[in-house]
């Protein structure tokens, strides 16, 4: 595809995306599958759109600017992640059509908490699985009898809602005992299930970039209203600089979320490297945005009300999903 | 190999074969007149290559594409090539300046000039005007054909090498204050120009005070229209900003980060933690850079793009030195000089974090930047004018 229709593509989904999150906060998995979203790195001939991880990375992004509460980052980003990084199998294109069509809905278990014995027994337990409560189907990443990586897509896991600060998120524990599993399913490749813990903290990164650019923009809406002093609150350097540091923060996290996309679109060596910085600084500058912001508002931006504490809350959490950012400088660091 | 590629590899075969190998240890500690050599000699290398204005247009002797540019300034940054200092002002502002709005017979006067080495300065700051440049005093009366100034300038980066100069001057002291100041180009051997060199922080003596003494300049070297000098500032102004913050950012990533890796004890975690924070940070800056180049040739850069680069990029500048210092210890304060032509990261680390005050300063200083990221960027109210 060439240049200019990706970036017309882009813009179109952008702007379904703010639609469709503007009719409220709760997106149900049957209006995102309606809308195309949940199927969308779904091959064309299993019913969804055929697209690439740069396009879920912009749903990620609206996500985090509306701070939308949705299964997609568990049940689309990661599920369909997994299943893609599989072998071919029937029970993997089953998956992957049902999640297009919004019947199935499945929830990935990313943690390398969990083992398979040669009998097909799964034993383990995860926290914080996103999405995972009420999903009829988990896909959990285990180590097999022989040290491989393999998915073990099974239902008959306890799930255990964790109630967390973050109301826009819901995340579970996961945790088997020994219970019978089918087959279970390898990946295409080595690295598969590095790729698709990759995609996670990527995937985190984007929402916070979102997360980011929507509190920049409500806070300089706030200050070319609010009066104080006879004069609106951004017309003060205090306020109008810290502002300029909310952008360029916002900026740096652009340009990095922008190179870790492409390189986790195309499999790059350096691929790893530009998701941990990503990663590693968004979240980071995400929290100092949403906090800055709430400053800014002033008594109003502490209030339940205004919402802002629903942002700065996601920030965090997101921060610590999927390796925190002093985690991520340390893989990079050992390049050194 | 792509055509891409194949440039790549020309232009490391040209580093490899042209830049002097010892160039670092032979130019540190030297006096004001080899530096002014090497500084020559080198710009004449480079344009024996055809590397020193790829930015001009084709008919001028540039006409290099963007991305082939993109692509010379990273391999010059990384086999770390000495830094044209003398030249800068020359073949960026002064040239997009006369390309702008300089006459056909001026283009003619100074461009090929500039290509055999003519120096130039920037005559824009005084002791009154410095972040509010638009208060600026020197004045320059009509006189018949010529114009008569009289002022002082302040801050003029090798005012003290060069031949002509880009200069300020107000034309009519009754207008509002932007729009009574126009442009000119000044011949510095004329009579009434003196320069005094003004020691720097790190005891450089590269900035100068240039005092004008009923300095006499023809009206046929006025730049735009009288009164309009403060537009062709601001449109030529930032002219540069993509290109050259790209080649800085790139050397911030090459020889920057890999002397400072060298210097670390990363088996410490803390130091180990510090470097990658800054890894990441440049990483962004070089990634913002190149899209600022793109966008500058799509003519879709926002209006306060270049500000956000040139803000992150000084205080990265500030951050790094800073943490090299640190880490280089007591070691790094017996390093009394470092070579003129080098980076803004020397690898001499206490005279390179001292010098990147160089950077937060001048050129629109941080605080400046902030103003304009939030009023031209953001759409922030501008602060009331002092009556």
């Amino acid at each position: 595809m060439r240049t200019t229709d990706l970036a017309e593509l882009h813009g179109e989904l952008r702007a379904v995306a703010a639609d469709v999150l503007a009719r409220g906060r709760v997106v149900d998995w049957s209006r995102l599958a309606g809308a195309g979203w949940a199927g969308l790195e779904v091959a064309d001939g299993l019913g969804g759109a055929g697209a690439t991880f740069a396009e879920t990375a912009l749903i990620c992004e609206e996500l985090g600017r509306a701070a939308a509460a949705t299964h997609y980052l568990g049940s689309a980003v990661l599920a369909v992640g997994v299943l893609n990084t599989l072998q071919d199998s029937a029970v993997r294109n089953d998956l992957l059509s049902g999640i297009a069509a919004g019947w199935v809905r499945v929830a990935a278990v990313l943690d390398p908490g969990f083992t398979v014995s040669a009998d097909r027994r799964l034993a383990g337990h995860a926290a914080f699985v996103p999405d995972a409560d009420g999903a009829d189907r988990l896909l959990v990443l285990a180590t097999d009898h022989t040290g491989a990586e393999v998915a073990v897509a099974t239902d008959g896991l306890t799930v255990t809602p964790q109630p967390v600060l973050d109301e826009t998120r819901a995340v579970a524990t996961v945790a088997a005992d020994g219970i019978e599993v089918p087959e279970p399913l390898r990946f295409a490749e080595d690295r598969g299930a590095h790729r698709v813990r990759d995609r996670a903290a990527l995937a985190v990164a984007c929402d916070s970039l979102g997360l980011a650019e929507a509190m920049l923009a409500a806070t300089v809406s706030y200050a070319q209203t609010r009066e104080q002093f006879g004069r609106p609150i951004g017309s003060f350097q205090a306020v109008k600089h810290a502002c300029a540091d909310m952008q360029v923060k916002a900026s740096v996290a652009r340009a990095l979320v922008r190179e870790a996309v492409a390189a986790l679109v195309h499999d790059d060596a350096e691929a790893d490297a530009a998701v941990a910085m990503a990663k590693s600084y968004t979240c980071g500058a995400a929290v100092e945005v949403a906090g800055k912001a709430m400053q800014l508002h002033g008594g109003i931006g502490y209030t339940w009300e205004s919402g802002i504490h629903v942002y700065l809350k996601r920030a965090v959490f997101n921060r610590s999903l999927f390796g925190s950012p002093a985690a991520h400088r340390q893989r990079l660091a050992q390049r050194y | 190999m792509t055509r891409s590629a194949d440039f790549r590899a020309h232009v490391r075969q040209w580093c490899a074969d042209n830049i002097p190998a010892d160039w670092r240890r032979t130019q540190t500690g030297i006096g004001e007149r080899d530096f002014v050599d090497f500084q020559r000699s080198w710009f004449a290398t480079l344009h024996g290559a055809g590397f020193a204005v790829p930015h001009w247009p084709h008919a001028w002797g540039g006409g290099m594409s963007v991305a082939d540019q993109a692509v010379l300034y990273q391999e010059l940054a990384a086999h770390d090539a000495p830094r044209l200092v003398l030249a800068f002002v020359g073949i960026h502002h002064a040239a997009a300046t006369l390309l702008a709005a300089g006459t056909e017979e001026q283009r003619r006067r100074h461009l090929p000039a500039i290509l055999d080495g003519e120096i130039w300065c920037q005559g824009f700051s005084e002791p009154e005007a410095g972040s509010d440049l638009a208060s600026l005093r020197t004045s320059a009366r009509r006189l018949g054909d010529d114009y008569v100034v009289n002022g002082q300038k302040l801050w003029a980066s090798g005012a003290s090498y060069a031949q002509w100069c880009l200069l300020l001057a107000r034309t009519d002291p009754d207008a509002p204050k932007r729009k009574g100041i126009s442009y000119f180009l000044l011949d510095m051997a004329s009579p009434g120009v003196q320069v005094r060199p003004i020691r720097n922080a790190v005891g450089d003596q590269h900035f100068c005070e240039i005092f004008l003494d009923d300095v006499v300049i023809p009206a046929a070297n006025l730049i735009g229209e009288e009164n309009a000098g403060w537009q062709v500032a601001q449109a030529t102004l930032g002219a540069e900003r993509g290109m050259t913050m790209l080649e800085l950012a790139e050397r911030l990533g090459c020889a920057g980060f890999r002397w400072l890796v060298q210097a670390a004890p990363t088996d410490d975690p803390v130091a180990a933690d510090r470097l990658a924070q800054l890894e990441i940070e440049i990483t962004g800056l070089r990634a913002m850079c190149r899209q600022l180049v793109r966008d500058v040739e799509a003519g879709t850069a926002g209006p306060a793009d270049a500000s956000i680069v040139k803000l992150f990029y000084s205080e990265l500048l500030q951050r790094l030195t800073d943490f090299g210092a640190e880490i280089a210890g007591l070691d790094a304060h017996t390093a009394l000089a470092k070579p003129p032509s080098s980076g803004w990261e020397s690898g001499s680390w206490v005279l390179d974090f001292i010098g990147s005050w160089e950077w937060t300063i001048p050129g629109g200083s941080s605080e400046i930047q902030r103003t304009i990221i939030g009023e031209r960027g953001l759409g922030l109210p501008r602060e009331p004018s002092a009556p």
